[in-house]
């Protein structure tokens, strides 16, 4: 039987649960009833009383005023959400809003995209009646802030901006003060924005209907001819944005509310560092080394160049004396074109990408549990959770928006279990913090695997239908001897174990990781154990489990799915396996070859070796990103051809023979796969910067300039001609079909996606349990002596790796530079004061950085971020990698540190 | 209202509770200082813009308040006895302006010359000693004395409850099936006192069957209606009535863990019920397993700062979770998230107050008493123009002649309309007196509302414009602002009054009904929507007096000249 409500005495069907005012906008569209404090993300909350309606309940012909945003629908209501009464109600609202309101609408910042303005012409103010009263129109701006601004005098006191800041970002930043008529939007204890507590990340702006909590970029918006929605660069997220644009610029960018992945949302990266993109630095020529020294040249000298090049090494040296780097920041079609430039234009599996020096241990260590290297589910099991477990990541910095999520799960009440060695912001709101020693992710993980087992809290059944290996996996976990793992990881046991209860005893338990688990030595055993304590549980292939890795750039899972690493093509299929090489030969239309090529470490070791010629780069700062720099000067030295295309000069280029400028993410099309295997359409907003090509075009060139007839770059036929042909996982997979929130893969033939995996079975039918003790990485066994300090490398919220592109905003305005964070402990037993420049050393070199004294690492830890390249940090990170995925160890370096000496 | 507040104020509860935290990071200097504010917020991880938000939005914690030594009472009753002028004119040969804050009220409505210095409240004579109060000379601890009595049978103004007594309520309590007691509630017909009359059973019921292990019961003590003192009353004479009744709340709906929130303007009843619930758990009456059943119970007090609009129950809630107690909408109701989000009751005093008798007599005989619909006792309060001010008890549907005559003993000054029910209650011309009874029903009928059923009467030559532009500045001063309307409108309202009392301005009565009826319909609480009645009853019934002051009136130049 269909529930029915009237609307001016016409029918309709309601839904159970839904407000009035939800109820009427999905009958007669969003705007029919005008509403001022009512937004797409925010709880319902009833302050400025304009979505009122007359409503008569069955039965009682006694017409009854409500707010329709929060009465809920009942069954037989008639609903009058126009009548004269209701006209005059907001219009008299409306005109007690007005007398406490600048009138000035024409001279505003936010003509013409006021709700109050469009709301008060919507219910026919004509004048104000009152004389003039108290008010509020002479507060004073705030303009501190490099981003965020605001003008209270235009303040409505709708609440919204503070609401944004509790219920979407939880930073709770912004409250009221003071009562009634004199209440005022306040920022941390009353004081400006830069002053204040604020993480920048725009929901409060994004949130005001007037201009009295505004940006330094949305009066720009109201110049805009056009709006284009396209996904962020700046993590795996993957946040939708709405990008406003002019004249081929881009004018301010909002988070759309109907995006799936950010709900309106998203960081300061996202919504206010774009200015990069036209930025004096960008690269707007094509250069080549001539005479030692990098000339401009054009596109066609540039390819020439190159192909000759290319071609003389390859038939000098053969093919596996090239090797290509892809990028995680480009799309998956151009991940594609680079792979398959290499192996099939090049005839080399020498191709790797920038997810070695990030998640290659998880795609390795998922792959040999679970038979996928994906996170088994989607962030929004956040609701569906009980308990969250978050090793060695720190999302409200590195993943913001998904920060934001765990956040406000976790301050509702939901456990949380962070294990780290620092203590991240999260950890003030975790139930239990288990604080081990940098490197130790083994032995602690195993310590709560003892635990479980030993406390009997195993899902038996899920062992039983949906493992192999577990007996054998259990006579290991219980021999381990836990006096010394403890004395290892240096968190009680006490804490593991109530840890390793909360966890295992929850009706559903997730985990989180980032690169606190990969980068280490132990980084593939590290994700290998996460998936047994999810195997173990019975925590896979349903709502709220799972496995979850929190990729670090918008696109790593893609870069890994196109086929981007030495031993798998497109799909992950195996290039030994000679019905795969067909497959891909039948699409390539020529051979591709047999032997696994070499891992981006592995390329620079041949190079240092004499043995590879030629590397192209494609948009990575190797000499910043990879580790023990004076290793990665000496490879690319040894290079007798290097091409790299890139945004920007770095200290990449000055090795290269040949730059090739590429577009941004704005001047290009494409899809890039999130953290959840959301393959979401990149649109492009402006075109290109004069000069520059989309890495995708320039790989598609060269393609043919050497040979091979590849069609000009076309994000969407070559998803429907090659991609969706040789990727089973992305069968489906249409341009179209994407819409504006995308599929999560796999995606079957008819367009239906996943959210979930293994929900029955896995890829590999069952899961595998694999056991691995705690070793010590030989960085600390060989150097710890000397070095006695462990330095551990993190990121900031306000920078992104590099900082090529964040450092050519405001944001350093912002976070202005790297700091070592080391314990007071620490401090006092060097003499060092908080501010100090203090030098660090380890066994490769040394570098400055100015000390702050902090408890946010334990005595012995000291950490740093790495955005700010004229720090070399990894200058000092060693060469240890990870034994089987080659993922270099940043997160422990056996360190000293000293007050900078002074010259006399 | 925050949900994410609400948890992390709750991760702490009632044991180290961040409101009352507030309150005594207050004391010292009248208000909090920045770095312990920031202290606080680190601790209860709730941000320092919440912490600060909600210090400034308390009259006795808010950075005005700094300095205050001495507040004098502005309620209604003192204001219509006209002796607040003197009193002021008396503090300030001791104190400076800065010195002398205010209060509203603290409940010497039958005394006036109200005021309160240093955590005693102080009336009627003491004004002529001041320098025995300040010195606090002993006899000179501000006790005030009021006629109590009843007209029928006295269940709440007898002879306080003894702890022998009550220690007899509690076994009683414990032998009884919470079900049935719930039902006998029902039968009672019981229904809230605090003004809306809401039958208690309903809450009580909906809270028992709402899901979760912890619960709350809480009674508001926050007697905020200028002009009321009958909670007082209960408060200091009857503690363990009321606590009983509390606990007898929380076993009915499941509570282990009882709130009672008293105003800060009731000092002593404070230091009372604190005594009371100290004397319970000595007596065994309080704690794990009391009386050697499963029954767990334990009783916490907090202290207001300053808010009327905390006796809205959901901005009482956010008042004890440490947010700004701003009303929060509806539903969810707090029967299913209340305090820290959990299923919760809030009770008004005298409601409690009334389930002792209906546990030991049951139902029947309580709904026997009163009228059909609205059954019990009702508690009055009669302020100084009667000539027996005090705490009266009679039962629903005593004619209101009889409490003022035969009780009250009439009126001792000349007397035009009584305010009845609290500031939001109906302005009664003396002329309807007649009509009216002691009922929910009979005030509502008649376009008035019974409200706490205190009783202001307006002095003949008190001028009703005034005493609107009253209850507007009340409203504006008390209006958490959450809403446009009370926010706005409250302000709004006090502006054309007073402007139509100081100059040559009358208000557009067009205009003015439009800011009636929009604070009517358009108030996200009783606040704001309270207002309009008092002042509806005196455009009716004061039509001639108030005309000067709006347009398109025939006496337009007879505005008295000793207009406000």
């Amino acid at each position: 039987m269909k529930k029915l409500a009237y609307i001016n005495d016409k029918a309709y069907e309601i839904k159970e649960g839904e407000t009035i005012l939800s109820f009427i906008r999905r009958q007669l569209g969003a705007d029919y009833v005008p509403t001022l404090c009512d937004a797409p993300n925010l709880e319902p909350f009833g302050s400025c009383r304009v979505c009122s309606v007359e409503v008569v309940r069955s039965g009682n012909g006694h017409p009854k005023t409500v707010a329709s945003c929060h009465t809920p629908i009942e069954e037989g209501l008639q609903i009058y959400p126009d009548s004269p009464a209701i006209q005059t109600l907001r219009r008299n609202i409306i005109e007690l809003v007005l007398t406490d309101h600048p009138l000035d609408c024409l001279t505003c910042a936010a003509n013409g995209d006021c709700e109050l303005q469009t709301v008060a012409a919507k219910v026919g103010i004509r004048q104000v009646r009152y004389p003039q009263g108290r008010n509020h129109l002479d507060r004073e701006r705030d303009d501190s802030h490099p981003y965020m601004t605001s003008n209270l005098s235009k303040c409505i006191n709708c609440y919204r901006c503070v609401r944004a800041c509790d219920e979407v970002q939880g930073e709770l930043v912004l409250s009221m003060a003071g009562r009634g008529f004199d209440n005022r939007i306040i920022k941390s204890m009353d004081t400006t924005y830069a002053e204040s507590e604020c993480v920048s990340c725009g929901a409060c702006s994004q949130a005001c209907p007037t201009d009295a909590i505004s940006d330094v970029f949305s009066m720009a918006a109201l110049n805009a001819t056009d709006t284009v929605r396209t996904v962020c660069t700046y993590c795996g997220v993957g946040c939708n944005l709405e990008v406003s644009k002019r004249d081929n610029q881009v004018l301010s960018i909002k988070a759309p509310y109907d995006a799936e992945v950010n709900h309106g949302h998203t960081c300061l990266k996202g919504r206010y560092a774009f200015r990069f993109y036209n930025h004096p630095d960008r690269l707007r020529s094509p250069m080549i080394r001539r005479n030692g020294k990098l000339e401009e040249a054009s596109w066609e000298e540039a390819y020439d160049y190159i192909a000759t090049r290319l071609s003389d090494i390859k038939a000098k040296h053969g093919p596996d004396a090239i090797g290509g780097i892809s990028s995680a920041r480009c799309t998956n079609e151009e991940n594609y074109l680079m792979q398959k430039f290499i192996r099939a234009v090049i005839g080399t599996n020498n191709i790797d990408g920038c997810a070695r020096v990030c998640h290659a241990p998880t795609a390795l260590g998922m792959q040999r549990t679970f038979g996928t290297g994906a996170a088994t589910n989607s962030i929004e099991d956040l609701k569906h959770t009980e308990c969250i477990m978050l090793i060695g990541a720190n999302p409200t910095a590195g993943h913001p928006v998904t920060g934001a999520k765990i956040k406000q799960q976790v301050m509702k009440g939901k456990t949380l279990i962070v294990i780290d060695p620092r203590k991240i912001p999260l950890t003030r709101y975790a139930k239990y913090h288990l604080q081990l020693r940098p490197g130790t992710n083994v032995a602690v993980l195993n310590m709560m695997l003892y635990y479980i087992v030993s406390e009997g809290l195993e899902d038996k059944s899920f062992i039983a239908n949906r493992t192999e290996g577990y007996e054998d996996f259990r006579k290991h976990i219980l021999a381990q001897n836990i006096d010394e793992l403890e004395a290892i990881c240096g968190v009680d046991r006490k804490l593991v174990r109530e840890a390793a209860i909360a966890y295992a005893s929850a009706g559903a338990a997730m985990s989180f990781h980032g690169l606190g688990v990969t980068e280490h030595f132990q980084g593939t055993y590290g994700v290998m154990l996460i998936a047994d304590l999810a195997m173990i549980t019975g925590n896979i292939g349903r709502k709220g489990v799972g496995v979850n890795p929190l990729r670090g750039q918008n696109n790593v899972q893609g870069m890994a799915d196109m086929g981007v690493q030495p031993h798998l093509g497109p799909g992950y299929l195996d290039v030994n396996d000679s019905a795969v090489r067909q497959l891909y030969e039948d699409i390539y239309g020529v051979p591709v070859p047999e032997a696994p090529g070499l891992k981006v470490p592995d390329m620079l070791k041949a190079s240092r070796e004499g043995k590879l010629k030629a590397l192209w780069i494609m948009g990575e700062d190797v000499i910043q990103t990879e580790p023990n720099t004076n290793n990665v000067r000496t490879a690319l030295e040894s290079l007798e051809f290097f091409v790299v295309q890139e945004l920007f000069h770095s200290d990449t280029t000055e090795y290269a023979d040949v730059i090739l400028p590429a577009s941004s993410f704005f001047e290009k099309s494409g899809t890039f796969t999130n953290g959840e295997r959301r393959i979401q359409r990149v649109n492009r907003v402006i075109e290109p910067l004069a000069g520059t090509k989309p890495d995708g075009q320039i790989v598609v060139d060269i393609m043919n300039r050497m040979g091979y007839p590849q069609p000009d770059y076309d994000p969407a036929q070559l998803l429907e001609e090659e991609i969706s042909q040789v990727v089973p996982f992305f069968k489906g997979v249409r341009w179209d079909r994407l819409g504006e929130n995308g599929l999560q893969w796999p995606v079957a033939e008819d367009g239906s996606d996943t959210k979930i995996l293994h929900t029955t079975t896995f890829k590999i039918g069952k899961g595998r349990f694999h056991f691995k003790e705690f070793e010590e990485s030989r960085e600390l066994l060989e150097n710890a002596d000397q070095f006695p300090l462990i330095l551990t490398t993190n990121r900031g919220l306000e920078h992104y790796n590099s900082g090529s592109m964040t450092r050519r905003t405001s944001n350093p305005r912002i976070l202005s530079e790297d700091v070592l964070l080391l314990h007071p402990q620490d401090a006092r037993k060097r003499n060092i004061d908080d501010g100090e420049i203090v030098t660090l050393r380890s066994p490769r070199g040394s570098i400055t950085l100015r000390a702050k004294i902090s408890e946010v690492v334990k005595p012995g830890v000291v950490s740093t971020t790495f955005h700010f390249p004229e720090n070399y940090v990894n200058n000092i990170t060693s060469s240890v990698y990870d034994a089987d995925a080659k993922c270099p160890e940043y997160k422990v370096v056996a360190v000293d540190i000293e007050k900078l000496a002074v010259s006399s | 209202m925050s949900k994410n507040l609400s948890a992390l104020s709750g991760r702490q509860g009632l044991h180290n509770n961040l409101f009352e935290r507030l309150g005594q990071l207050s004391e010292p200097t009248g208000a909090p200082e920045k770095e312990d504010l920031q202290k606080l917020a680190d601790e209860f991880l709730v941000g320092s813009a919440n912490v600060y938000g909600a210090a400034t939005f308390y009259d006795f914690t808010r950075p005005e308040n700094k300095g205050k030594k001495i507040y004098v009472c502005n309620g209604s009753a003192c204001l219509a006895a006209g002796t607040q002028d003197k009193l002021r004119a008396n503090l300030s040969t001791h104190f400076s302006e800065e010195e002398i804050g205010e209060m509203c009220c603290l409940g010497r409505c039958h005394e006036n010359s109200a005021f309160h210095y240093q955590g005693h409240n102080y009336s009627g004579e003491n004004m002529a000693r001041l320098e025995q109060v300040i010195a606090r000379e002993p006899g000179c601890d501000g006790r005030d004395k009021y006629r109590v009595a009843s007209r029928g049978r006295a269940i709440l103004s007898g002879p306080a409850l003894t702890p022998a007594a009550c220690s007899q309520v509690v076994e009683t309590l414990l032998a009884q099936d919470p079900e049935n007691l719930l039902a006998s509630i029902r039968t009672s017909g019981l229904r809230g006192r605090g003004g809306a009359g809401f039958p208690s059973y309903f809450k009580m019921d909906a809270c028992r069957k709402a899901p979760g292990d912890t619960k709350f019961i809480v009674c508001n003590a926050d007697e905020g209606d200028p002009g009321s003192f009958s909670d007082r009353y209960l408060l200091e004479q009857q503690p363990l009535l009321v606590l009983a009744g509390l606990m007898i709340a929380g076993y009915v709906v499941g509570a282990a863990y009882g709130v009672i929130y008293i105003r800060a303007e009731y000092p002593e009843s404070v230091d009372i019920i604190e005594k009371a619930v100290a004397d319970m758990k000595s007596q065994g009456l309080l704690g794990e397993g009391i009386k050697g059943s499963h029954f767990n119970f334990d009783i916490k007090v907090i202290k207001a700062r300053g808010a009327y609009i905390c006796g809205e129950e959901t901005a009482l809630l956010a008042s004890i979770e440490g947010q700004r107690p701003e009303v929060r909408v509806r539903p969810p109701y707090p029967a299913q998230s209340g305090l820290f989000g959990k299923p919760t009751v809030v009770n008004n005093v005298e409601t409690l107050a009334n389930l002792p008798y209906i546990l030991t007599q049951g139902g029947e005989a309580y709904a026997a008493m009163g009228t059909p619909k609205s059954t019990g006792t009702k508690l009055i309060s009669l302020d100084s123009s009667f000539r027996n001010p005090g705490v009266y008890e009679v039962s629903m549907g005593t004619p209101l002649s009889v409490v003022i005559e035969e009780l009250g003993g009439g009126f001792h000054r000349e007397v035009k309309a009584l305010h009845i029910g609290g500031p939001l209650g109906g302005l009664v011309p003396v002329q309807k007196i007649p009509d009216l009874t002691v009922d929910f029903e009979s005030f509502a009928q008649n376009g008035f509302m019974l409200g706490h059923a205190s009783i202001i009467g307006i002095p003949e030559e008190f001028p009703m414009i005034a005493y609107l532009e009253h209850l507007f500045a009340f409203t504006a001063h008390e209006s958490c602002g959450k809403c446009f309307p009370c926010r706005l409108g409250s302000v709004r309202g006090q502006e054309l009054l007073h402007k139509a009392q100081t100059e040559s301005y009358q208000v557009d009565p067009v205009l003015f009904n439009d800011l009636l009826t929009t604070l009517e319909k358009g108030s996200l609480c009783a606040l704001g929507g309270g207002i309009p009645l008092p002042v509806r009853n005196a455009l009716q019934y004061f039509a001639e007096e108030l005309s000067p002051y709006f347009q398109g009136s025939r006496q337009a130049a007879s505005k008295p000249a000793n207009a406000i």
